[in-house]
């Protein structure tokens, strides 16, 4: 071949390759890639709370990236199934990708308070949907989660009166017996239900109460008790899938008292797995989507394939506060834990989200809601 | 302390704690059986039972096409459905116990391992069987539907005597029966006492080793399974890691008892059972564990074999 070909064949190439590359580059930096993390239960009897939730934060990436195309958002799922054993096996990994640029959740206290050392370590701002125990914002405790933690649900000391009085309505000189399951997130929730009995009006907290594991599949000693103290109200501090066992057990027993139990217990999967026996139970959680807005859940099911289940709205608020952030240039670590503590926006709820300086927001109102036919049913917010 | 308990539900909590020492009983004649014909401790037997309430739930909803939801059954069905399900479970159980002692025991015996040996492999087998079903169930709880409509035949002294409950307790006594007559009057029993006593007389007795050991996992699965079918009947609820609290229990049954003595089994289970029931509503159930595990530590002071153990000076080491 001619040397003169040769090297025009060479520079030629050269040239296309170059151009190639450039264009290639131009085309990647149109659309620029996030991440941010999801933590709850994903897995384990808890795993319908984790599910839910991170459907919701995935259904706000998917709206925020229709509407910023140049933007994709990458959702790391970190499982810890609801477990502070398990969430701190699986923290240290999410507080040392420094990709993750901020996380919704953990979904629970437990699991928080085991996860806060390696994510205050790494700067990594968390906004939890549904962690609800005092401590996490209460800088005297050695729970506090400062200056990372954030939520946007109200607080135990709110929901534990709420429960109070929701378990005890239209029941004169009620007859309360509480039991927790010895979680971190039960054991200071019973403690504000108990306080917030006090103020309810002729109801008594009777036979002691009773802390039950939470692998107890036998309540008999504890519905024993329950007998014996002629309880007309039982409330349960815990989460759903061992309520269900404990209220069969319950009706099993021939007990009509009325069951009560906080937002652990609110999941539908609990009149599912407890049956006919869930009946009539009244549980305190946060109202969804489809109290909020009909026209966003019947989007929700058709972009998720599901509909919306518990926490959405709050974990749609959380995943939100992130991707605003991203849109607005934070992408450190630490330009948006400084924008996620001067947020100030609005929840799809209609109430204005900041949080205050240890990470709490001003609003949080629990809903009640009663077991009809197979379904927890909303009944208002309790007043 | 609440001793206010005590005067109106002492004999429904005996009754509650009696058919939950039944379940502990079956579960711990798969340690006990192995234990008196290995001196080794097959922890493995607490994922056999987990296997089993699985193995249950699939026999009642998978094969029998009942579903979750479904209304309770009546006459032939219902005997039917439990039957099925019970040997279900019991088959199940039996094999996998065969299983569990071809991989994790039998290469090990024929290398002349140290008992350290054996517990390793033991519990590496207990922990595949457990992360296997929690991967496939999805670690969530699996519900079993409620076939048997748990009417009560009445109360006597406020203790409820619901059909769930005397079921347990009417074949838990049958099981326990039959299998003590079994051992002691069975050809194949006396097999597996003689190779208990000593298997090097056994052998030249002309026992086949192998198959008395398989024969005594096969039985410790067969109780293993039906304790399993039991728990799923009467809290209708399985998880992955149910094997470990019952597993627990079950163990502490058979040192109570006396771990390798049938009977001793039993009387630890009645004994376990009931304690466990006043402890949990005197004391609150936060105690339970605390409680138990004392008594089973002043037990053993006294008695280092169990209640009703060998003599220290007839323990092989």
């Amino acid at each position: 071949m001619n040397s003169k070909i040769q090297r025009s064949l060479a520079v030629v190439s050269a040239a296309a390759l170059v151009f190639g590359v450039a264009a290639a580059t131009n085309a990647q930096a149109a659309v620029k890639t996030y991440t941010i993390a999801y933590q709850g239960p994903l897995s384990g009897g808890e795993a319908s709370t984790g599910i839910d939730e991170q459907n919701a934060v995935k259904y706000a990436a998917k709206l925020f990236m229709k509407k910023n195309p140049n933007i994709k958002i990458k959702i790391v799922s970190v499982d810890d199934q609801g477990d502070p054993a398990v969430a701190s096996t699986v923290a240290p990994g999410t507080g040392s990708n420094k990709s993750i640029l901020g996380v919704v959740g953990p979904a629970y206290s437990g699991a928080t308070i085991a996860s806060l050392p390696y994510y205050k370590a790494g700067g990594l701002v968390m906004i939890s949907p549904s962690a609800t125990r005092v401590s996490l914002t209460d800088p005297a405790s050695p729970d506090f989660g400062g200056p990372v933690f954030h939520r946007v649900v109200g607080k135990d000391d709110l929901q534990g009166p709420a429960l109070a009085k929701y378990a005890t309505t239209g029941v004169s000189s009620a007859k309360v017996f509480v039991f927790d399951d010895q979680s971190a997130y039960a054991v200071p929730l019973r403690g504000f239900v108990e306080a917030g009995l006090k103020k309810v009006a002729g109801a008594t907290v009777v036979g002691g109460g009773d802390s039950v594991p939470n692998t107890t599949t036998d309540f008999a000693p504890t519905i024993a008790k329950i007998k014996t103290s002629g309880a007309t109200v039982v409330i349960y501090t815990g989460y759903y899938s061992q309520a269900a066992i404990f209220i069969k057990q319950l009706r099993d027993s021939g007990s009509t008292a009325i069951f009560a139990g906080g937002d652990g217990v609110f999941n539908q999967e609990f009149p599912k797995l407890a049956g006919a026996s869930a009946e009539g139970s009244r549980i305190t959680g946060v109202g969804g989507l489809a109290g909020i807005s009909p026209k966003l859940e019947a989007d929700f099911k058709k972009q998720m394939g599901v509909s919306s289940g518990v926490y959405s709205v709050e974990s749609y608020d959380a995943a939100n506060i992130l991707l605003e952030g991203i849109k607005a240039g934070n992408t450190t670590r630490a330009k948006m834990l400084k924008w996620v503590k001067a947020y100030k926006g609005k929840s799809v709820s209609g109430n204005t989200i900041k949080f205050d300086a240890n990470g709490d927001i001003s609003y949080g109102l629990f809903a009640g809601f009663t077991t009809k036919n197979g379904v927890l049913v909303n009944t208002g917010i309790i007043k | 302390m609440n001793l206010q308990v005590l005067e109106s539900q002492f004999w429904s909590l005996c009754l509650q704690g009696v058919a939950l020492g039944f379940i502990y009983v079956l579960i711990s004649l798969g340690y006990t059986m192995v234990y008196g014909v290995l001196r080794l401790i097959n922890f493995a037997n607490s994922e056999v039972f987990m296997i089993g309430t699985f193995a249950t739930v699939v026999a009642q909803v998978g094969i029998l096409q009942n579903q979750t939801d479904s209304q309770s059954l009546h006459g032939f069905r219902l005997i039917y459905t439990l039957a099925f399900a019970l040997v279900f479970s019991m088959v199940v159980c039996g094999i996998l116990g065969i299983l569990v002692e071809l991989v994790a025991y039998r290469r090990l015996r024929a290398l002349g391992a140290k008992p350290l040996g054996f517990l390793i492999s033991a519990i590496a087998t207990s922990i595949v069987l457990l992360e296997t079903t929690r991967i496939v169930t999805f670690s969530r709880p699996q519900t079993s539907p409620r076939l048997l409509d748990k009417w009560s035949f009445g109360e006597v002294a406020g203790a409820n005597f619901r059909i769930d409950t005397v079921m347990v307790i009417i074949s838990g006594v049958i099981i326990f029966f039959v299998l003590d007559r079994f051992v002691t009057k069975t050809r194949l029993g006396k097999a597996i006492r003689a190779v208990s006593m000593s298997e090097e007389n056994s052998k030249l007795m002309g026992i086949n080793l192998n198959r008395v050991v398989s024969l005594t996992f096969f039985i410790g699965g067969l109780t293993t399974g039906a304790a399993a079918f039991f728990y799923t009947t009467v809290y209708e609820t399985t998880q992955f890691n149910v094997g470990f609290n019952l597993g627990l229990a079950a163990f502490t049954t058979a040192v109570l008892g006396g771990i390798g003595n049938l009977r001793g089994a039993f009387y630890g289970g009645m004994f376990l059972g009931v304690l466990e029931q006043f402890a949990s509503a005197i004391l609150g159930s936060q105690w339970k564990s605390v409680t138990v595990f004392t008594v089973l530590v002043l037990v053993l002071l006294l008695k280092p074999n169990g209640i009703f153990g060998e003599a220290v000076q007839q323990t092989r080491t």
